[in-house]
């Protein structure tokens, strides 16, 4: 069963560490990656590094199981412990002191070229005890600029696994090759210089956790974290019932083979205090670029049992996993295989662990949501800055998204997707300062949550004006796999993209959510709106006092709430007749209402993408500012 | 007995916490301190720091300046019992103040919860209008609409309106105008614009900043109202100044319109009284720490400066509100006297952040608590005394903290009730020991460096171990550690702070428009800053948020007056290198830099108080100050025979070997076999901490 992980089972003797020690130890394992953090957060050249957090730092033990790892991505909770391992199963033990191990390899990290992943070694009297590690994500790798990949070739730099320093001494060459392969190098550098300077820090935090409390000690509390941890996770699945559960879901397409379904089935088996993830109903890898390497399916069955085992157990370590196996053969779209694109791996790892959510609500309702967004909904902005016609790269978006009900509360608002942890927005005054772009709103979308007794979150609409010309991708999913409620709960919208050309009338929408390489025209605005969550429960059984408050605050729509939670309201106001809501709400019950459609059938045609629009004439000779202007109150006033 | 003061030159202080309230009466003319500790009387503050006033021997009547630490602004907020507020905004941006950041802390917890808005979005109205970057005015401002806005806001009873509008960090003109029109058609509400708090980028912080300070508005100039009325009625006829987060002072009339500021002004105050103790003693490198009921506190003192921060969140990181402004740096960890200790799953041993609060509190306290507490280690230990507690004013229950330690605790774990209760305080030890360091390492600093200043009614108890944690050589108990922030405030200056987001690369910066910047941020400064009072001086720091091009974070460089006097570009790029190194470790000399804010404080000097010299005395203590042995258990030596002192009765120069215990009213300090105590010529215990 060489698909099969199998968790691994402890070779050593049981020891009895000292409880007192084990606690000090976990508490300061969880202070060294925080402060590991920190350093990279606030040295990194990057918006994507500090305000969207978009890395993972962790200590790993000799043989590179996961000992802590900071709050960072979630789907990359296996990246790092999988290339560590690679890393020490390539250097076969020559691994001195000093060595800085690099690698981007998207096979090994699992992820996207963009992930450059540092680990030093630790020693402790000439022994290997540990490694210190760092991913953090560079905006740019090189690879083309042009959205719609095909293979791992065109999306820039391949750094297998080098020592680019080796015994303390920085491998001038290997630099020199980042160095010229990247658009902006001054900045690459100093992501460099980031990373190097947080796994330094770790380095050196253990090193001291050593030398104070004792080698024994350390790596004995260590021992003890991962049993208590292993313990507290093998609890809770011995409370979950035994059986068999499946469910199906599908992403919309590859970003290449438009409108052609991407299937994603999953089962899971829970047998006394073990689970089994079985992922080998997934698609096969596919064309286009939402491939990712097999680190990153482990990561969405080791996500979706942590949140259902062990949520806030910490620090996040390889005993949270034993009781977990994962049966996932290669070539999978969640475990491809050279030369598959991998640009946008962190997309489907979403659904599958929202699906495994599905499959395992009629055996643990009230521990399970229903469907969230599931994308990171983000642009992809390049263009020259006009006052020293310096080229920029922006990660735009990152608008967060609606979020699943549960069985006792609604899903929430505008929150980023489950790729990502601690990421956070960009201020839009530090965007408009940075880039000649506009951000004319950013706001909630009404009625995006799906209905239910508990409500999905809503989604989140950001409109975004080009005060220059840009290039403008956003490569979205699940627009018409909508995020499904639970238990009647109703289907969230899906995410969508469109553009709005200066002084016209109607956007243009692009299919599956998917806008390749855009150019936008000075006026013209590029939108993103990202879906709702699913809904728990009868929306026939929400609470009249919430859902008054709900249309009252503009959350839902007074026609929403008619249609869809069988509102009456009061004559000419918003507040409701319980009477006769209730009375229509039992005639609703009788009918099998109300309807959901958990998937969105149209399939819009790809609009003529690369070639810049026919403008329409402006009204008037305008000044810059007056087009702005212009622009954005067409907009908002449509 | 306190003999009655003289009435010309009193300065009071009160600290109103949520279970105590300490008042300080200081004598200008005789160093004389008084001290009053009295229950917070909840439904009436003023009533609580009466009987503080009265319990130092003090009366209002006698004060020439009254000086106060409130929790009233953030209690507001925690409590949600603020006012109904609305919120004016920039077209578009009505949801920015419910979108926040978008993060999600708690990445696995699928029950995650995300800040509340002070504000429901039914009040939250937009208006037409729009600056740019640059602060050019896109679209102007709609008048009527604000008119509008504000009348269906009055319509639904609101009592605030906060106004956010875009980029006005940069061009206030917008926000000025609205506030002109609500204000004049509404004279009754409070009307809060971002730009009077900060003036800095980041919308969704200034609008929580801004929402913040309408939604306690209302409350805290009511509350300052019924003060101001009680204090005329108790005949006082001095100035009445309010501590602000930052530390300094502001008057009344301030902090009735900046009401914010005020957020966390007992904490700040305790942070500055340790500075004013660093100064008389020569001291220039110094972590406060303060160690309470439910939370421990670090602040830090560098180089003969407190450290500050620009913004905070208010309720915890993963549900609180940012409150953009500046104030003391301080980090907190949920581990106080009343944090609890509890097996889990797998035998791991957990202590806090739960805690037992005052009610039930402690095990021994004999309220009704079950699961033992810190305290109750202490007690075990033998560190608290059964019948020395609050000076014997409220006997422990030794019998029921050892059974709950030893059920709970020890017998799950294999342990004996003695490693047990030893091994939650190493825990708690550890834990307070990375918040502190967590200050230190968080600016490139070593902890080692410091010397670490303890109060608060747990601190001394734990001091001298968490130093020794982390191989600082010593440490200082003040004077009442348990009254410490009221002492603070005594010696707290006036000031005001301001903050302009100025987006310019260094090389071109130009340095006449930076000095109109500061020019007018600092003729606003004196303008206001010593209002009414008499001043022993004016002092104005410069400092500026710089980064290397390319860079997202700033850091804020402290730079002296003379570098812009001199214009000295490479003086200024040399010393935001330096701090660089210091804090990340690396810098780039050759790398270009640009400014983001540029940053001023005025400070308004207020003569300060010479403390007191208490007795002296020869090394050896008197014997009134020695008050009997107990056994006490320390790691390494078990139980020592140990002897105790009554901490008032002892002189300056008394010196005392650990083990010991130092008692006081409502304090212990703890001196571990090996150290070494002092004490000074103001009453200060200077312990030397033995190397571990």
């Amino acid at each position: 069963m060489n698909d099969m992980v199998k968790a691994e089972s402890k070779t050593n003797t049981k020891t009895m560490a000292n409880p007192v020690v084990t606690e000090i130890v976990r508490n300061g394992l969880v202070a060294v990656t925080e402060e590991m953090k920190i350093n990279l957060m606030r040295t990194a050249y990057n918006m994507i590094i500090y305000e969207a957090l978009d890395f993972t730092v962790g200590m790993f033990d000799a043989r590179g199981n996961t000992v802590s790892i900071g709050l960072g991505l979630p789907m990359f909770i296996r990246g790092m412990s999988e290339t560590v391992k690679a890393k020490i199963a390539h250097f076969k033990g020559d691994i001195d002191p000093g060595d800085i191990l690099l690698t981007n390899d998207a096979y090994i990290t699992g992820s996207h070229l963009n992930h450059m992943t540092f680990s030093v070694p630790v020693f402790h009297d000439n022994e290997l005890v540990g490694f210190s590690c760092c991913m953090a994500h560079w905006p740019d790798v090189g690879g083309t600029l042009m959205e719609g990949t095909t293979d791992i070739f065109s999306e820039g730099l391949q750094m297998p696994i080098v020592k680019i320093h080796r015994k303390g001494l920085p491998n001038e060459e290997l630099i020199s090759i980042i160095r010229t392969n990247v658009r902006i190098p001054e900045r690459a550098m100093g992501d460099f210089r980031a990373q190097l300077a947080a796994v330094k820090t770790g380095e050196k935090r253990f090193m001291e956790m050593m030398r104070k409390y004792g080698r024994d000690e350390v790596l004995g509390g260590i021992e003890s974290i991962m049993d208590q941890s292993e313990a507290l996770a093998r609890e809770r699945v011995r409370a979950m019932p035994d059986g068999v559960y499946e469910a199906e879901s599908f992403m919309d397409d590859d970003g290449i083979n438009v409108g052609q379904r991407v299937p994603i089935n999953v089962k899971v088996i829970v047998a006394g205090d073990k689970m089994t993830v079985d992922l080998s109903g997934v698609s096969k890898q596919v064309q286009g670029f939402y491939n990712s390497g097999i680190t990153a399916g482990y990561s969405c069955a080791q996500v979706a049992f942590k949140c259902l085992t062990s949520s806030l157990d910490l620090p996040i370590n390889e005993g949270q996993f034993r009781a977990l196996d994962i049966v996932l053969p290669a070539g999978r779209v969640v475990s491809a295989v050279k030369p598959a694109a991998m640009r946008m791996w962190m997309t489907y790892p979403m659904t599958i662990v929202d699906t495994i959510f599905k499959a395992l609500a009629p055996a643990m309702p009230e521990q399970v949501i229903s469907g969230h967004h599931a994308d990171l909904c983000v642009g992809r902005i390049n263009g020259r800055r006009p006052k020293d016609d310096s080229f920029y790269i922006y990660l735009g978006g990152l608008i967060g998204g609606g979020w699943g009900a549960k069985f006792n509360s609604d899903g929430r608002n505008a929150v980023i997707a489950m790729n990502d942890g601690d990421t956070h927005n960009g201020p839009s005054e530090q965007v408009e300062a940075k880039y000649p772009l506009l951000i004319e709103r950013y706001c909630l979308r009404p009625d995006s949550g799906g209905a239910g007794k508990f409500r999905g979150g809503l989604g989140a609409e950001q409109v975004v004006q080009a005060r220059h010309p840009i290039r403008f991708s956003s490569l979205m999913e699940r627009a018409r796999c909508k995020p499904w409620g639970l238990f009647g709960g109703m289907s969230g919208l899906g995410n969508a993209v469109a553009v709005h050309r200066f002084n016209q009338t109607d956007e243009t929408h692009f299919p599956s959510a998917k806008a390749l390489n855009q150019v936008l025209q000075p006026g013209d605005a590029y939108i993103i709106r990202s879906g709702g969550g699913g809904g728990f429960g009868s929306p026939l059984e929400r609470d009249l006092n919430t859902l008054e408050h709900d249309v009252r605050c503009g959350y839902i729509t007074r026609e929403s709430a008619e249609t869809y939670y069988g509102a009456v309201f009061a004559r000419d106001s918003l507040k409701l007749d319980i009477a006769a809501t209730q009375t229509r709400r039992a005639g609703m019950k009788q009918q099998g209402l109300p309807h959901d459609e958990p998937i969105t059938e149209v399939i819009i045609p790809f609009p003529s993408t690369t070639q810049p629009q026919v403008r329409e004439p402006e009204p008037e000779k305008l000044t810059e500012e007056e087009r702005v202007a212009f622009a954005m109150r067409c907009r908002c006033c449509s | 007995m306190n003999a009655p003061l003289r009435d010309s030159a009193i300065r009071l202080s009160a600290d109103v916490g949520g279970t105590f309230t300490d008042v300080a009466a200081f004598d200008e003319t005789t160093g004389a301190l008084r001290l009053g500790k009295t229950l917070t009387t909840p439904k009436r503050l003023v009533a609580g720091i009466e009987n503080g006033v009265g319990k130092a021997g003090s009366q209002f009547s006698a004060a020439q300046l009254f000086l106060h630490g409130t929790t009233v602004a953030i209690n507001t907020i925690l409590e949600r019992s603020g006012a109904k507020c609305a919120l004016l905004t920039t077209q578009g941006f009505r949801d920015i103040y419910e979108i926040g950041r978008v993060n999600r802390p708690e990445s696995y917890n699928l029950f995650f919860q995300k800040h509340q808005p002070l504000i429901d979005r039914d009040l939250r109205f937009e208006i037409m209008e729009r600056m740019d970057a640059q602060g050019t005015v896109l679209i102007p401002l709609d008048e009527e609409q604000v008119l509008k806005a504000a009348q269906a806001a009055v319509d639904e009873g609101v009592q605030a309106i906060a106004i956010l509008f875009l980029h006005s960090y940069r061009n206030p003109i917008h926000e000025q105008r609205a506030k002109t029109i609500v204000s004049t058609k509404f004279p009754e509400l409070f009307v809060t614009s971002s730009h009077e708090l900060s003036q800095e980028y980041r919308e969704y912080e200034r609008t929580s900043t801004a929402a913040a300070n309408a939604y306690v508005g209302p409350r805290v100039q009511r509350y300052l109202t019924e003060m101001e009325e009680h204090l005329g009625t108790a005949g006082f006829v001095g100035n009445f100044l309010i501590v602000q987060s930052t530390g300094g002072l502001f008057d009344v009339g301030d902090a009735r319109q900046s009401c914010i500021r005020m957020l966390e002004s007992g904490p700040a105050a305790g942070v500055v009284g340790a500075k004013a103790l660093c100064d008389s003693i020569h001291i220039s490198n110094a972590i406060a720490f303060d160690m309470g009921g439910t939370t421990a506190k670090a602040g830090v003192i560098y180089e003969g400066n407190v450290l500050m921060t620009g913004s905070a969140l208010i309720g915890g990181y993963a549900t609180g509100l940012p409150v953009q402004m500046p104030m003391i740096d301080i980090q907190e960890v949920g581990t106080g006297g009343g944090s609890i200790a509890r097996v889990e799953v797998g035998n791991a041993l957990r202590v806090g952040p739960e805690s037992a609060g005052a009610s039930p509190g402690p095990v021994c306290y004999g309220l009704g608590g079950t699961e033992p507490t810190i305290t109750d280690a202490n007690l075990v230990l033998g560190r608290l005394g059964a019948d020395r507690f609050l000076g014997g004013e409220m006997p422990l229950d030794l019998g029921a903290a050892k059974q709950a330690l030893n059920e709970r605790i020890a017998t799950p774990l294999g342990l004996d009730p003695i490693e047990a209760a030893e091994g939650i305080l190493r825990i708690a030890t550890t834990k307070m020991a990375h918040v502190v360091r967590w200050v230190t390492t968080e600016r490139g600093l070593d902890a080692a460096d410091f010397a670490l200043v303890a109060y608060g009614g747990a601190g001394p108890l734990h001091a001298s171990a968490v130093a020794r944690e982390l191989s600082i050589g010593t440490v200082i108990i003040p004077r009442a550690p348990g009254h410490f922030s009221a002492y603070g405030m005594l010696v707290a200056d006036l000031r005001r702070d301001f903050v302009n987001t100025w987006f310019t690369p260094l090389a071109d910066a130009s340095f006449p428009a930076m000095e109109e910047i500061f020019a007018e941020m600092e003729r606003q400064g004196r303008a206001t800053v010593g209002r009414g009072q008499t001043l022993s001086g004016v002092a104005v720091e410069r400092a500026a948020d710089m980064r290397y091009v390319g860079q997202e974070h700033a850091v804020t460089i402290d730079l002296p007056i003379e570098l812009f006097t001199s214009q000295d570009r490479d003086g200024i790029k040399a010393r935001f290198d330096a701090v660089h190194q210091t804090r990340y470790g690396f810098s780039v000399a050759t790398e270009k830099a640009e400014i983001v804010s540029l940053r001023s404080a005025i400070i308004g000097e207020m003569r300060k108080p010479p403390f007191e010299h208490i007795a002296r005395g020869s090394a050896e203590p008197e014997a009134a100050a020695f008050r009997g042995k107990r056994p006490v258990y320390f790691a390494g030596s078990g139980f020592v025979d140990t002897p105790t002192y009554d901490r008032p009765a002892l002189n300056a120069g008394n010196r005392i070997s650990g083990p010991a215990l130092i008692e006081e009213h409502a304090s212990t300090t703890v001196v571990h076999p090996g150290d070494q105590v002092e004490v000074d010529a103001f009453g200060d215990l200077v312990i030397t901490v033995r190397r571990g």
